[in-house]
């Protein structure tokens, strides 16, 4: 039995052929070194565990093979050189506390140059963060933003105003459809989508049959919420922004309970999973917003995303099945964020949010887009331009047509303040 | 409004049944050990995951995985009999904490070894029933309620018509008095934590594929549990049965009716006022309590 805390058996023999192979690769270890040393860190701070993890963890598994193709293409070309990125992840579980210890866990400790969120309920906790280092943060909820934090940014998902887009579509092509109901979670990403909902429908004339029903996240049993819903039979049922794992049984009680008309929601995540618990017909015409990325729409030369078809094939080999609303997200604001970072040659976040701004527009993935939202959210750090409306047909996502939010705002804006006002979610208001 | 009404009845109706067998399982256990078991509702959970293993992941019939749930989730029962009950049976204090540890484990083997994403459960049965144009009932649902009344009956004639009901009963009222009459105080124990804990992966076997099934799913069921046993009064099984009935028609139908946070709070107010009126609960009786 050997003695002392040595747990190998290290004879002088192996020592020394351990060095010679160590000295016999260092060349080759050195070679790589300036590619492996220059390395650029981004934070991604989402939920990846609890009910709302498939609007974090997807985007994460995006990001990944955006790095991987980021890379493999030479890295990010900055003033000092080519640089690698790297994602560091830490799972906020949608709680404000713990978005805190990440926020500053990810710029304190991992020297992050970004922070990328999902946002709403988790961002009040890393609102300090940012506001005390100055950190560059995007949001997918502009909801979060406001004058307090000029770091904040929402390059991609101007949620829930896009929101409008489907409501003016269907106004547009099925004008025989009047009345409508529709439910929410009563939380952050719930309450700002129902006060743009109901904007949308008072300007494309769809009556509200009744308030809209808000109920409390913990609910798992939606039988009432929709027997509710029914009483008054709308032609229309909006699931807001419910997330995933309410709009599968809600769309499953729908179908059981016998309603056939028009749904409408903000996503439709895993839609294969409510066309197995329903049926194809019962989906036809389901109406939402964020599309497939094999989409041939998708091919248009507006499109700011470095082949989506691409993209959505690797995704899909890696993850099958979990394709979902925000796969694509984060990392079209990595593209965002790498034009401006490559533009100002640094990572530093000043200097990358100004070259990111420079000119009050930039390249959305859905087209030129301007930065806006002060009358909305109090600050110009919005990216706004067209948004998808995507229809389910024959099983199959496909984007109908974009539209432009700005276009809709101008007409109707008015009405989308009052009813934020309304509901409490002007950025005066939080 | 006629239409309206018995759709909402029906919802309740189904509310009713799954809840009865989950507090139902919590009072035999607590009648029996004399512990408060935290983790029951993730035993329902384990119950529901049983089926996304078996019949959405292994393709194996339905109402088999539902078999089996009912079996493993007992076993599991049996295993927190043994390994943590047993040993802390003069420590009521102990047994609770130990619960919360045990629940800890289970929704940590969920998360590892199905992931913390919900589960996609395909429809056990797409057939509805038709009883009116806006009055439906899923077959899965109408599962729930049979299978309820056919557990709850056959647990009643077990428990007031066979030798090991009364000892489980006799071992339930005074434990002392039971084993000096001869009854294996370790025996009832045993059964009585395999039933109660089947029933519990029963209801989440049975509700799986209409729920979000993911490792935190019963935190809200044993809410809606721990109110039920108190306002039907702890220990007793048939108040769990009539509580379970009561919340669940009041709860559904103020959800409906006004609004689901209210129900909420109405349920709870619903404690309060028994509490208030029975401190024993509709059903209880001093020393239960």
């Amino acid at each position: 039995m050997r003695k002392g805390w040595s747990l190998l058996p290290v004879t002088r023999r192996r020592f020394i052929g351990g060095a010679a192979a160590g000295l016999a690769l260092a060349p080759a270890a050195a070679r790589r070194a300036p590619a492996q040393d220059k390395v650029v860190r981004i934070g991604f701070l989402a939920p990846l565990t609890g009910p709302v993890a498939a609007w974090g963890k997807p985007g994460l598994d995006g990001c990944r093979i955006w790095a991987e193709r980021v890379n493999a293409a030479g890295g990010i070309r900055l003033a000092d050189g080519s640089h690698q990125v790297e994602f560091v992840p830490y799972d906020d579980e949608y709680d404000p506390a713990t978005a805190r210890v990440g926020a500053t866990k990810l710029v304190m400790e991992e020297g992050v140059s970004f922070v990328m969120m999902l946002g709403g309920d988790p961002w009040p906790g890393a609102q300090p963060v940012a506001d005390r280092t100055g950190m560059l943060f995007s949001t997918l909820l502009p909801s979060d933003l406001g004058p307090d934090t000029p770091t904040l940014i929402a390059p991609a998902e101007v949620h829930p105003v896009y929101n409008v887009t489907a409501v003016d579509w269907l106004a547009e092509n099925r004008p025989e459809l009047k009345t409508a109901v529709m439910c929410a979670q009563d939380d952050a990403l719930g309450l700002p989508s129902v006060a743009t909902y109901l904007a949308a429908f008072e300007a494309a004339g769809i009556e509200m049959l009744e308030e809209p029903i808000l109920f409390d996240p913990a609910t798992t049993d939606f039988a009432p919420i929709v027997t509710r819903m029914l009483a008054r039979g709308p032609q229309i049922v909006c699931l807001d922004t419910c997330y995933t794992d309410y709009v599968h049984p809600i769309c499953e009680q729908l179908f059981q309970q016998g309603f056939r008309g028009q749904v409408l929601s903000c996503t439709a995540d895993f839609y294969d999973q409510i066309i197995a618990r329903t049926s194809k017909e019962w989906v036809e015409g389901m109406l939402f917003q964020f599309p497939d990325f094999d989409d041939p729409a998708l091919n248009a030369d507006f499109i700011n995303f470095e082949d989506p078809n691409g993209f959505f094939a690797t995704y899909n080999e890696r993850h099958p099945g979990e394709w979902g609303a925000v796969s694509w997200e984060y990392a079209s604001i990595m593209d965002l964020w790498k034009a401006a970072a490559e533009k100002a040659g640094s990572a530093e976040p000043a200097a990358v949010l100004a070259a990111m701004k420079e000119g009050g527009k930039g390249p959305h993935i859905f087209g030129e887009a301007e930065w806006w939202g002060a009358d909305l959210f109090g600050i110009d750090n919005a990216l706004v331009g067209n948004w998808p409306v995507v229809a389910i047909e024959d099983g199959k996502a496909r984007i109908k047509e974009f539209r432009s939010i700005p276009a809709w705002y101008d007409r109707h804006g008015e009405i989308l303040k009052k009813w934020m006002t309304e509901y409490g979610q002007m950025w005066n208001q939080r | 409004m006629v239409e309206f009404l018995a759709q909402t009845g029906l919802n309740a109706l189904y509310a009713a049944s799954y809840l009865s067998l989950i507090a139902v399982g919590l009072v035999l256990i607590f009648g029996v050990m004399r512990v408060i078991n935290f983790a029951h509702g993730e035993l329902y959970m384990a119950g529901a995951y049983c089926v996304v293993a078996l019949y959405a992941q292994g393709r194996a019939p339905f109402l088999a995985a539902v078999a089996a749930g009912a079996v493993f989730v007992g076993l599991l029962g049996l295993l927190m009999e043994r390994a943590l009950f047993r040993p802390l049976r003069d420590n009521p204090l102990g047994g609770l904490v130990a619960s919360i540890g045990f629940l800890m484990i289970l929704q940590a083997a969920a998360a590892m070894g199905f992931g913390v994403r919900m589960q996609n459960i395909p429809p056990a049965s797409q057939e509805v029933l038709v009883i009116a144009d806006r009055v439906r009932l899923a077959l899965p649902r109408l599962w729930v309620i049979i299978a309820a009344a056919v557990l709850l009956s056959a647990l009643w004639l077990f428990l007031k018509r066979t030798r090991f009901g009364w000892a489980l009963r006799a071992s339930a009222q005074d434990r002392e008095a039971a084993a000096l009459q001869g009854i294996s105080i370790d025996r009832t124990a045993r059964v009585a934590m395999f039933i109660g804990a089947a029933l519990a992966g029963i209801a989440g076997a049975l509700t799986a594929p209409m729920v979000s099934v993911n490792p935190n799913m019963g935190h809200s069921v044993i809410i809606s549990a721990f109110i039920i046993i108190i306002v039907g009064g702890i220990g007793s099984l048939e108040g769990a049965v009539i509580a379970a009935f009561a919340y669940a028609f009041v709860h559904t139908f103020v959800a409906t009716f006004a609004d689901a946070v209210i129900a909420d709070i109405v349920g709870l107010l619903l404690m309060l006022a028994v509490l208030i009126v029975r401190p024993t609960g509709l059903m209880g009786t001093r020393d239960r309590a």
